[in-house]
């Protein structure tokens, strides 16, 4: 494990180089405003610039509670814009390292591909838990400061179903990057997929239980309703296996395209 | 219903209203785009398209500083 945490170092520097640290937060900070903001305002936004005439806006009547837009902030920003920006941001975590020979150099160091497939993940999702937190903590604030106060334990616990449906995340995109060879193919097909996941969440119950992005899911229903749904366990054990099938994949690949890089 | 403002307007606005909820949105918004501009002028020596990468930082919001820091920076690397 002495390899993986030099790895996981290495991988830091990496991307304090590239800045990743400081843009991604302030990305999902961005983010986390944006639904609190718009919802709070929408009544007024309508009113100055809808030009249907003869539509009453009752600004009383829509009073909608801190929870429910606290949801709609993973719903409808971190789970579209937020994907893709995840996405777009984790594409060359192996493709970089393949393509400038990185690979196959540290490959030829008695390093394991597990230690190594390890520090990349370790850091990289260290890195979007830290965004990802930040992001949903300003959203939080803007709630609580705009609308109702939601508990913190909810809080709490969505934070934590959301950030393990974004550990698939990376490591599908890892899996990803690891096949393919052009950024672009990386980005297009784990965009189209995680979408796609999250958009078939609720349509057959049946799939919903091995799907992963149906934690979002549960997370947006325990900060509108406050209750907790026992099948969510079910969900994240899943889930789990679904994260060693991926990295077994990766490690297979890796294996195999070692005859060619060497 | 008014659907055009003069400037006469603008006196109306009570921006107090609304200026302490958006100005830290606004805040960030802008603290990314500067930083993608420093960093492109600090690198205006090995990078590719300065005055593209400019116009896009500055007129697509967000997504273009975004852009930037993805595919602008990796590019020149490794050229």
């Amino acid at each position: 494990m002495n390899a993986g945490i030099l790895l996981i170092k290495k991988e830091f520097v990496q991307m304090a180089r590239d800045l990743r640290m400081v843009w991604l937060p302030i990305v999902f900070i961005l983010l986390g405003c944006t639904q609190p903001i718009i919802t709070y305002y929408l009544p007024t936004i309508l009113e100055a610039l809808g030009g249907g005439q003869g539509i009453t806006i009752d600004s009383s009547a829509i009073s909608q509670e801190g929870g429910e837009v606290l949801a709609s902030t993973l719903g409808s920003q971190f789970d579209q814009l937020g994907i893709i920006i995840l996405v777009v941001a984790l594409m060359g975590i192996i493709q970089s390292d393949k393509s400038n020979g990185m690979l196959a150099f540290i490959l030829t160091r008695p390093v394991s591909i597990s230690s190594y497939l390890f520090g990349k993940v370790v850091s990289n999702y260290i890195v979007v838990v830290l965004s990802v937190t930040i992001g949903f903590f300003v959203s939080y604030l803007y709630v609580n400061s705009l609308f109702t106060m939601v508990p913190f334990s909810h809080f709490l616990i969505a934070l934590l179903l959301y950030l393990l449906w974004v550990l698939f995340l990376v490591a599908f995109t890892l899996m990803i990057s690891a096949i393919f060879r052009s950024q672009g193919i990386i980005a297009l097909i784990s965009i189209i997929f995680l979408t796609g996941c999250r958009i078939i969440v609720n349509f057959i119950p049946a799939i919903d239980v091995i799907n992963p992005a149906s934690l979002s899911k549960h997370a947006s229903e325990v900060l509108a309703t406050g209750t907790f749904n026992t099948s969510v366990i079910i969900i994240v054990f899943v889930e789990f296996i679904w994260i060693l099938v991926l990295f077994s994949i990766t490690n297979y690949w890796i294996s195999l395209k070692k005859i060619d890089y060497d | 219903m008014q659907l055009h403002y003069g400037l006469d307007d603008l006196k109306n606005i009570n921006f107090m209203d609304f200026l302490p909820v958006i100005l830290p949105f606004i805040a960030i918004g802008m603290f990314l785009v500067v930083f993608a501009l420093q960093d492109l002028y600090r690198h205006r020596k090995s990078r590719e398209n300065i005055l593209l990468w400019t116009i896009v930082i500055l007129f697509v919001n967000t997504l273009g500083a975004i852009l930037y820091f993805v595919v602008g920076r990796k590019e020149s690397g490794r050229s």
